[in-house]
């Protein structure tokens, strides 16, 4: 493998391009990217009863979400541990065991191993069940909401680990006393590409928007659906902002406190509900939170692998499978108190715009992927790629958490993801790994 | 409920309807679908499918079906006038398309002028570097016999991948 150094700079914007091909690179960004990030799971009221599970991945280790008894939350690989078959092989259910297919072998819910076929004639009762029961994640736990896991036992709390990412989460996450909820299940898509070209791309690309999807752009702004308009070349850069700095996690938003609802077709229904509940929001998050951002056109993304977006109301977790392939994950999302209608609606246009035949979502695939293919090559892959746009604007803001960049329109967000990348790709543990949520931090930190 | 088999020529107009409007589809004629083949209350609906067990008891908690397609005319106008803009890159240069249609079925229903019609869909891709891709869909519809001939009132479709193999559905089934 190349020098890690010389994969990134984060001063110049620079990548290699062989961190989206190479195998090598991508096997040490399971053990040390989503071997120890904190991975996000499922949403707490996909969970509801004892039994409840929920099959997902945590990087390419498939694993099994239960609500157990006491009501609590385990997680565990979901394969046998007696010759390693998969255990369930259902999307998600109610169950009280998990059955082996092969053997039989009965694992409670809890994770106890409980059944063995032919125990005492074949086993002689010589086998230790207490030894052989599911293997579960080194650490569960829950943000408002939001389940994640660690298969690090030395990571840092979840709620370190977020940061003051925390303070922007929030919008989303606690401005309405009920919480939030996910609806549907999840439309699922795999797609050629490096995942590292996904992420970047919701973490803080406004550029692609008034070209890459100018098609969906167009028939939206016909069918008079309120503008946002952010066009190559009507960029707006006092009304939003690029926010990074906070441990790798970053937002892009939009300050007017309305435009998520842009590109609905009966917006008016998302307005109303926004009018009835803004003193709600105010009173709970405060004036910069609930005035200007709740409502507003919003991405989030999480370290490494979570982003989702108020107003458009998809989230979206992306499974790697290999240095040129992933699955990503999309659900519509909601606040609970919302009525059924807006619900509905919300769901029906998520899957019009970024679902599996989303309008904008099946614009960025194929140049997704084929910037992963073009970084295969033997002379590409050497090559140096940027992210350089609007160096030098950074700042903080008085009151906001956070390394911040006016606009939407600039590739700060994106330097801050892959100086994260390489700050976990180099670390030994997670003592060797940077923590910062401000400017001065982040320049205190850097080239540590 | 048992359903009464169609009379043949009815089977017979119903299906060169839908072989009319499956080359018409993998020539990329969208407007002449629009104009032709659907009706303005058209509902056009695809949902992904989920893999429970069959023995799970917890169906009725299930999450709500999520429609990958969830269409009325004016929708539908929208997927076609964003095609027309010519900046959807992805589809430039065209790719190549064919829906196979089969097992049709035509049965009458309680309406007099309109049919329940089953049939199934295998859609080919050929795109980008000669990747192939391939979707299959079982279709429900509903046609109604009007003075234009017959038009599409209602399509219900469960796509067969819980996985979706492309990396888009620039297309109509």
């Amino acid at each position: 493998m190349e020098k890690i150094d010389d994969l990134i700079d984060f001063k110049t914007g620079r990548q290699k391009r062989l961190i989206y091909s190479d195998a090598e690179i991508y096997d040490q960004e399971m053990e040390k990217i989503f071997g120890r990030s904190w991975l996000f799971l499922a949403h707490e009221c996909q969970l509801e009863k004892p039994g409840d599970f929920i099959r997902t991945y945590m990087g390419e280790d498939e694993v099994l979400v239960v609500r157990q008894k006491d009501n609590g939350l385990k997680a565990f690989l979901n394969t046998c541990t007696h010759r390693g078959n998969r255990l369930c092989k259902a999307d998600h259910g109610n169950s009280k065991s998990f059955v082996c297919n092969y053997h039989g072998w009965s694992f409670s819910y809890n994770g106890e191993l409980t059944g063995v076929p032919l125990e005492e004639a074949a086993y002689q009762n010589n086998l230790d069940k207490s030894k052989f029961g599911m293997i579960e994640v080194a650490q569960i736990a829950s943000y408002k909401g939001l389940i994640f896991a660690t298969f690090d036992e030395k990571a840092p709390s979840l709620e370190e680990y977020l940061g003051d990412m925390k303070w922007y989460l929030d919008v989303w996450l606690d401005a309405m006393p009920e919480g939030t909820e996910l609806i549907g299940t999840a439309m699922k898509v795999e797609l050629p590409v490096n995942w590292k070209l996904a992420v970047e791309n919701v973490s803080g690309d406004g550029y692609h928007l008034g070209w890459a999807h100018a098609g969906a752009m167009t028939v939206t702004a016909e069918s008079d659906i309120a503008g946002l308009s952010v066009g190559n070349s009507e960029v707006d850069n006092e009304s939003a902002i690029s926010v990074a700095g906070m441990n790798g996690h970053t937002v892009l938003a939009a300050l007017d406190g309305k435009s998520g609802y842009a590109f609905y077709n009966e917006y008016q229904m998302a307005w109303d509900y926004l009018d009835q509940n803004r003193a709600t929001a105010v009173e709970r998050l405060g004036e910069i939170r609930g005035e200007k951002m709740w409502g507003s056109q919003i991405n989030f993304t999480v370290f490494p692998n979570l982003q989702f977006l108020p107003g458009l109301n998809w989230f979206r977790i992306y499974h790697p499978k290999g240095p040129g392939k992933f699955e990503m994950w999309t659900w519509a999302m909601v606040d609970k108190r919302m009525s059924d209608d807006l619900k509905e609606m919300i769901l029906n246009n998520v899957s019009r715009t970024f679902g599996p035949a989303g309008m904008f979502d099946n614009d960025d695939g194929d140049n997704l992927q084929a910037a992963t293919e073009q970084s295969r090559g033997w002379r590409t892959r050497q090559m140096d790629i940027y992210t350089n746009m609007a160096m030098g604007n950074e700042h903080s803001r008085e009151g906001m958490p956070g390394v911040i960049s006016e606009g939407l329109v600039c590739e700060q967000n994106q330097r801050y993801v892959y100086r994260r990348w390489l700050e976990m790709m180099k670390a030994d543990s997670w003592s060797d790994i940077p923590f910062y949520n401000n400017l001065e931090e982040a320049r205190a930190t850097e080239d540590k | 409920m048992t359903l009464k088999a169609a009379k043949d020529e009815v089977y017979l107009d119903l299906q060169r309807h839908l072989f009319k409007e499956a080359r018409m589809l993998s020539a990329e004629r969208y407007d002449e679908w629009l104009s032709e083949i659907l009706s303005d209350d058209i509902y056009y609906r695809m949902d992904m499918p989920q893999r429970r067990f069959r023995e799970d008891k917890s169906a009725v908690r299930a999450p709500a079906k999520t429609p990958i397609f969830n269409d009325d005319f004016a929708s539908l106008k929208v997927r076609v006038g964003r095609y027309k803009t010519g900046f959807v890159w992805a589809e430039n240069p065209m790719n190549a398309s064919r829906h196979m249609v089969s097992n049709v079925e035509v049965f009458e229903t309680d309406e007099q002028d309109q049919f329940k019609v089953y049939s199934v869909v295998e859609f080919h891709r050929s795109r980008l570097n000669s990747e192939r891709k391939r979707f299959t869909v079982g279709r429900e519809d509903r046609w109604v016999k009007s003075e234009n001939g017959y038009q599409l009132l209602e399509r219900l479709m469960t796509l067969d991948d819980s996985v979706v193999l492309d990396s888009n559905m620039n297309f109509f089934l």
